[in-house]
């Protein structure tokens, strides 16, 4: 019965920051099970959408519904706790702690052990075991010992994903999940971002600039502008609606 | 480090390796040695002035991993550390005197109010300034510490002010007590309470260790590393930092009540003032933030220091009393302290335990390659 429910919905959603509206009435609804992609050029408002939806920011207008669920007035460590988990587009991770504790925090968040101070931290191995299993995943398992200030960028997005799906959220918000990367390793993380949307258990919002590449991958692509939605639909018909051939293909060919 | 064994993980690997060098850890070794060494002290040196400094370098070693829990691992900077010490003293020193004649539940009764008092203070504390920028949470934390070093000054119905609260201790406590000899050694109320000390301190100690390496601690940790990423992954990092907040502030007011079973007197300037809080604050620099284990070294150095060097200046001045210049330097024994404390600071940046702990860490890394 809750197929028709959309995963996440956002209702004439709007901030402002000061005269700037960086988000503009948007309403946007993701399907269970359905990976959308969010393109637009440079400073569209993509990040701020997910800081919206995420939690990191407030809205000065709208609503936002996860599971028919009214969300708006939650923070963000308690929308985490529903299942939305997000990447940043800065990369953001634990710097003096290694890339194993990075994943290994995160797994303990889940796991609702956290208040616990009486037991050492390494009576739970299961927890490190799944960390490296999950840096496995992400092609990250050679430097699991290694602190994660010392990775180069690429590795700290790498981690990234790693850290998001050890908090095994049911809504992966992806904000360019590749930039900084190789050209070497775009190929192997967007594979992995296949793998996880063909298992059938997540929904992904990504924001990614390789169209071609998202074309393939994506159930739906939204187009943002200036903080509005000009068009959201199949991707077949989002390459060939005019506007955002104007908007983003053309005027913002640099993106491509 | 390519790993032969396909079944097993590096991750695995370390863990059993880690198993397996559990009882044979050096650093294991180095504490039983330190609690042997503890415990045979007053037989191994018969001089009441050592058994006195051990005390004091056990309560404040406790006291300062203490303050390492806020500061060196959760980034909570305060300056109310001494008033909780100070609150503790009070506790068991007014029970005391205030009831007339000390009697055995006084001492429960005195770490329970202890306890309770710290609870309180730092819950307040917390949700009133913890929410602040960093550098308003420090002058508000000193602001609360002065309060109440004032208080302890004026409110003389009290505590009876400047002069301070001397009091004797119940039973086989007090001074006064002696039951024989045992090894050659008089067992009396010093040498009981000296016991009391060493267990007490020996077990709030492994409670820090414990809740630094608990799935608590590390997040404590990852708050220091990166607040808003430790949000994001679902923490409530208010609620950690007042779990370290009011844990701190128990262990801090328990060796306040310590202090004053040791010392018997308890005044404003010997467990109140802003020099103790400067001394728990040169101690942890010196030994080493974010180790516990430097807080050991840190309070050891300084109490020593303090004990002893002044006394060896002072010696030289007896035995050459014709070198004007040493004598006057000699004089000026607080000025070495200081030229020693810059150059810890300079030499090992991280503390004495953090600075051997790294270099430790160096070679480790080398022999692996
Ligand atoms: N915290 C903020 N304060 C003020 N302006 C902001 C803030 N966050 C984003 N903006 C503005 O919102 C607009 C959209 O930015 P952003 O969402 O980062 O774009 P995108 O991710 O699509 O490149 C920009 O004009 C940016 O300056
Ligand atoms: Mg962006």
């Amino acid at each position: 019965m809750a197929a028709a429910e959309p995963l996440i919905r956002s209702q004439e959603l709007t901030v402002r920051f000061g005269g700037n509206v960086a988000v503009n009435r948007v309403s946007l609804a993701v399907e269970p099970y359905t990976l959308k992609s969010i393109i637009g050029p440079n400073g569209a408002g993509k990040t701020t959408l997910f800081n919206l939806l995420s939690g990191q920011y407030r809205p000065t207008g709208g609503r936002i519904f996860f599971k028919g669920r009214d969300i708006t007035g939650l923070n963000a460590a308690a929308r985490t706790h529903l299942g939305i988990g997000r990447s940043f587009q800065l990369t953001n991770i634990f710097p003096n702690l290694t890339v194993l504790e990075n994943v290994r925090l995160a797994l303990q968040s889940r796991a609702g052990i956290s208040y616990i101070f009486w037991r050492n931290f390494r009576a739970y191995p299961e927890l490190e075991d799944r960390a490296y299993e999950l840096l496995q995943r992400v092609l990250l398992e050679g430097r699991w010992d290694a602190v994660a200030s010392t990775l180069t960028h690429g590795e700290q997005r790498k981690l990234e994903i790693a850290i998001l799906l050890a908090l095994d959220p049911e809504l992966l918000l992806l904000d360019e999940p590749t930039a900084g990367m190789s050209l070497e390793e775009v190929p192997a993380i967007l594979e992995l971002i296949r793998d996880i949307k063909d298992a059938g258990q997540r929904t992904i919002l990504l924001v990614e600039h390789k169209f071609d590449m998202i074309m393939s991958l994506s159930d739906s692509i939204a187009v943002l502008k200036e903080g509005r939605l000009i068009c959201d639909d199949a991707p077949e018909v989002v390459s060939c609606n005019p506007e955002v051939l104007e908007a983003y293909l053309g005027g913002g060919a640099k993106d491509a | 480090m390519a790993d032969q064994h396909p079944p097993q993980t590096p991750v695995q690997a370390q863990r059993a390796q880690e198993a397996a060098g559990r009882y044979t850890r050096a650093g294991l070794w180095l504490q039983v040695i330190l609690l042997v060494l503890l415990a045979l002290e007053p037989w191994l040196v018969s001089s009441f002035r050592v058994m006195d400094v051990a005390a004091k370098v056990m309560i404040f070693a406790v006291l300062v991993a203490s303050y390492d829990l806020l500061l060196g691992y959760t980034g909570i900077f305060s300056l109310a550390h001494a008033m909780f010490f100070g609150l503790g003293a009070y506790s068991l020193a007014l029970i005391i005197h205030h009831a007339g004649a000390p009697l055995w539940y006084h001492l429960p009764l005195a770490a329970l109010l202890a306890t309770g008092l710290a609870v309180l203070v730092s819950l307040v504390v917390a949700f009133f300034s913890l929410r602040l920028k960093a550098l308003f949470f420090v002058v508000m934390t000193l602001a609360l510490a002065q309060f109440a070093d004032i208080l302890s000054i004026q409110w003389h119905s009290l505590t009876r002010g400047e002069d301070g609260v001397s009091f004797k201790l119940p039973g086989l406590l007090d001074v006064g007590w002696s039951g024989g000899k045992l090894w050659g050694l008089t067992v009396n109320g010093r040498l009981l309470t000296y016991y009391i000390v060493l267990a007490a301190a020996a077990l709030l100690f492994v409670g820090l260790v414990r809740f630094v390496r608990s799935p608590a601690g590390r997040v404590l940790k990852s708050i220091r590393d990166n607040e808003q990423r430790a949000t994001a992954l679902g923490y409530k990092t208010f609620n950690y930092q007042i779990l370290a907040n009011v844990f701190g502030a128990v262990v801090a007011s328990l060796c306040g009540v310590l202090y004053a079973l040791w010392v018997r007197f308890v005044g404003p300037e010997s467990v109140m003032s802003t020099a103790i809080m400067l001394n728990i604050l040169l101690m942890l620099i010196i030994g080493g933030m974010g180790t516990l284990y430097g807080s050991i070294v840190g309070a050891a150095f300084i109490l020593v220091a303090e004990s002893w060097l002044a006394d060896g200046l002072r010696a030289v001045k007896v035995f050459l009393p014709d070198l004007m210049v040493l004598q006057r330097l000699a004089d000026r024994w607080i000025l070495y302290f200081g030229v020693l404390f810059v150059l810890v600071v300079i030499f090992f940046p991280k503390g004495l335990v953090g600075s051997a702990r790294e270099i430790a860490a160096r070679r480790r890394a080398r022999v692996r390659e």
